[in-house]
């Protein structure tokens, strides 16, 4: 006896195939039909390279970076994995939305889909907690900050603010219990979690059958799908929509196959042409690092620019709240029972207005800087003092900093890279000491007093250009006056 | 599509289809999996070495016909940790120009064997291991092999520099871990 006879006697292999691969499909499925195996598929390849760069990382502070640093340089094939991580993470959230919009568009949220609507909303939470929770993992700048960020915008919530905050971070300040928990989370929580949503999703998928086009279920459909006729008229239609001789396999697996590779095909493209970023190590002493969000959060991150302060905890929570209802409540107040999009006025305008909205708001944001912009760590209250003075004596009226000031003297962007406190303040006392041809007034006792010229000086210190340069000093002081 | 000509563009698609299956689905899973395979597998076949010379001492000042140990710190890279270990050496001369230097760990199964001055051999208190201190030959005792030998040179200014090396414990053959 062959080992499939063997199994089938005991499992029915064959019934299971015909439940499942020789099931009948409605006729004429279009390709978009293909997105949410797609990102089925890249969940999977982000499984199998997740628990891969899980055997090489260690979630500590301390070696967080270093593992990754460990993973890129000496693991075989270590650069790739990354990337594809990396790449496939995007490509997740891409796959998801376009999913999503797809099931919108056709109106198949609607009966008797309701259910696996909010399933497949619980799967799209899951992912963007996978974006959130992975993006700090590397323990670089970019995740370090981008994380406190992050974890503040949920501190704005009314009432729950501080407590949500001391929740994300296992305590109050992003550290070694946050990398922790936010690695539970996405190596543990939300894969698990994933899986079991998942695996609804697809039974339920089965145990419906694979949602028409539109069309066919429109003609003489009782006008809302909570009409006493409508489950009948449904019935009756979908069957007919089968009546192809479509089955799943090879008709729909094969469409899905080919578009899952090609997907799977540029994520590796992409990672053998761009790899994965690594920032410099987390530095949470650097304050003049500019966060940024991954991509996908950037709508959000935008607007917050254009609220004032006032209104900002309000758009920062209460947006992605608001959306999130609309998308629970979607197919209990959505029940007329049109499907094509076109002939749906209302949620083609909601659809155009949020895609158009953070398509806006993200190309808003602009490219990511190369380099972060100038701007300095808070200021002391001397050098406050210093920067007031810098202002009220008219200092840019000849000096530039970052491309702001007069021509006439020296470039100052970046002087406290150069100069001691010292020796900037004995240089302002009387310029002519140190360059005999300088044309700048002297600013000793009694234009400016000592103290004033020590503020004054103690600000410069803070030009420091983007603040990831070291500062090398190289102050040369005049001979000694004679007296 | 209808008629025996529709009939046999069906079954056309249809096995392109089936075929479409078959091959995306193995791409998919082999551009994944084997980048994944490499980078779990990557101990086994990749091995970075550093040379790592340690210095001894003057080459002068050895005792003749006795063996010296020699500790030192090997500071080494654990992955992704640096981490410190105390080694040792012992290092044998008999005419104070030919030096032996002996892995200080025992072949069988990696603990420090010591100089038994009364019988004049190295000694090995785990299982009783007894090795030849000129040769580093087996006398007697479960090792199933001489003390690893290491490379060594006297450097410009007269110090004594081994090259250290572990090898595998507890096998025959003296190969590289």
């Amino acid at each position: 006896m062959s080992p499939f006879r063997w199994l089938d006697e005991r499992l029915d292999l064959r019934g299971a195939k015909r439940d499942l691969l020789d099931r009948e499909v409605p006729a004429r499925l279009t390709w978009w039909h293909t997105l949410g195996s797609a990102t089925l598929t890249v969940f999977l390849v982000q499984v199998i390279t997740g628990t891969t760069l899980a055997t090489y990382y260690s979630p500590s502070p301390d070696h967080a970076y270093d593992s990754v640093r460990y993973i890129t340089e000496h693991v075989a094939s270590g650069t790739l994995l990354r990337g594809i991580h990396h790449w496939g993470a995007s490509a997740m959230v891409i796959l998801i939305v376009a999913h999503m919009i797809r099931v919108f568009s056709v109106g198949a949220y609607k009966y008797p889909r309701e259910v696996n609507w909010l399933l497949g909303v619980g799967l799209f939470l899951v992912v963007l907690g996978f974006s959130f929770t992975g993006y700090l993992l590397p323990w670089d700048q970019k995740a370090y900050w981008a994380t406190a960020v992050g974890t503040n915008i949920a501190g704005t919530t009314p009432f729950i603010g501080g407590a949500l905050v001391a929740l994300l971070r296992g305590g109050s300040e992003l550290g070694a219990a946050t990398l922790a928990r936010f690695y539970a989370f996405h190596a543990l929580w939300l894969p698990l979690l994933l899986t079991v949503i998942v695996s609804l999703h697809l039974i339920t998928v089965i145990r419906q059958g694979i949602a028409a086009r539109p069309h066919a279920l429109e003609v003489g459909a009782p006008p809302r799908t909570s009409d006493a006729a409508y489950p009948a008229y449904y019935r009756e239609a979908y069957a007919a929509t089968k009546r192809g001789g479509m089955r799943f396999w090879p008709d729909i697996l094969g469409k899905d196959a080919i578009v899952s590779a090609s997907v799977v095909l540029l994520i590796v493209l992409l990672a053998v042409l761009f790899g994965a970023p690594l920032e410099a190590p987390a530095d949470p002493t650097d304050t003049s690092y500019v966060p940024r969000p991954e991509w996908y959060f950037l709508p959000i991150y935008q607007l917050l620019k254009l609220v004032p302060g006032s209104l900002e905890s309000l758009v920062a929570v209460g947006v992605p709240t608001a959306l999130l209802f609309a998308m629970l409540a979607l197919p209990f107040f959505d029940r007329g029972s049109t499907r094509n999009l076109l002939h749906r006025p209302v949620a083609l305008a909601g659809l155009v207005l949020l895609l158009g909205g953070s398509g806006y708001l993200i190309g808003a944001a602009g490219p990511a800087p190369e380099s972060p912009p100038l701007e300095g760590p808070p200021l002391s209250s001397v050098q406050r003092a210093g920067r007031a003075l810098y202002q009220s004596q008219q200092c840019g009226g000849c000096h530039r900093v970052a491309g702001q000031g007069g021509e006439e003297g020296p470039d100052l962007t970046g002087v406290g890279l150069r100069h001691s406190p010292g020796w900037l303040h004995s240089f302002m006392e009387s310029p002519s000491r140190f360059h005999a041809e300088s044309r700048m007034p002297a600013y000793a006792p009694p234009a400016l007093s000592h103290q004033e010229i020590e503020e004054l000086a103690q600000y410069l210190t803070t030009l420091r250009g983007r603040g990831d340069q070291k500062a090398e000093f190289y102050d040369t002081f005049p001979p000694p006056r004679r007296p | 599509m209808t008629g025996a000509a529709g009939g046999m563009v069906q079954s056309g698609r249809r096995a392109f289809l089936k075929w479409a299956t078959a091959v995306g689905g193995a791409l998919s899973g082999l551009l994944a999996g084997v980048p994944a395979l490499r980078a779990f597998l990557s101990p086994t076949f990749r091995h970075e070495r550093q040379e790592k010379w340690i210095s001894l001492g003057e080459a002068g000042a050895f005792d003749l016909d006795t063996p010296v140990k020699v500790d030192f710190v090997d500071s080494a890279n654990d992955a992704w940790v640096e981490t410190r270990r105390l080694r040792n050496v012992w290092v044998y001369t008999e005419d104070g120009e030919r030096f032996t230097v002996y892995n200080g760990r025992c072949t069988h199964l990696g603990c420090n064997y010591f100089f038994d001055d009364t019988e004049k051999v190295f000694r090995c208190p785990c299982h009783t291991g007894y090795f030849d201190i000129k040769t580093g030959n087996v006398l007697g005792g479960p090792p199933p092999r001489a003390l690893d030998v290491l490379e060594v040179k006297v450097s410009d200014d007269g110090v004594l520099q081994a090259r250290y090396e572990d090898y595998r414990l507890g096998v025959p053959e003296k190969t590289q871990v």
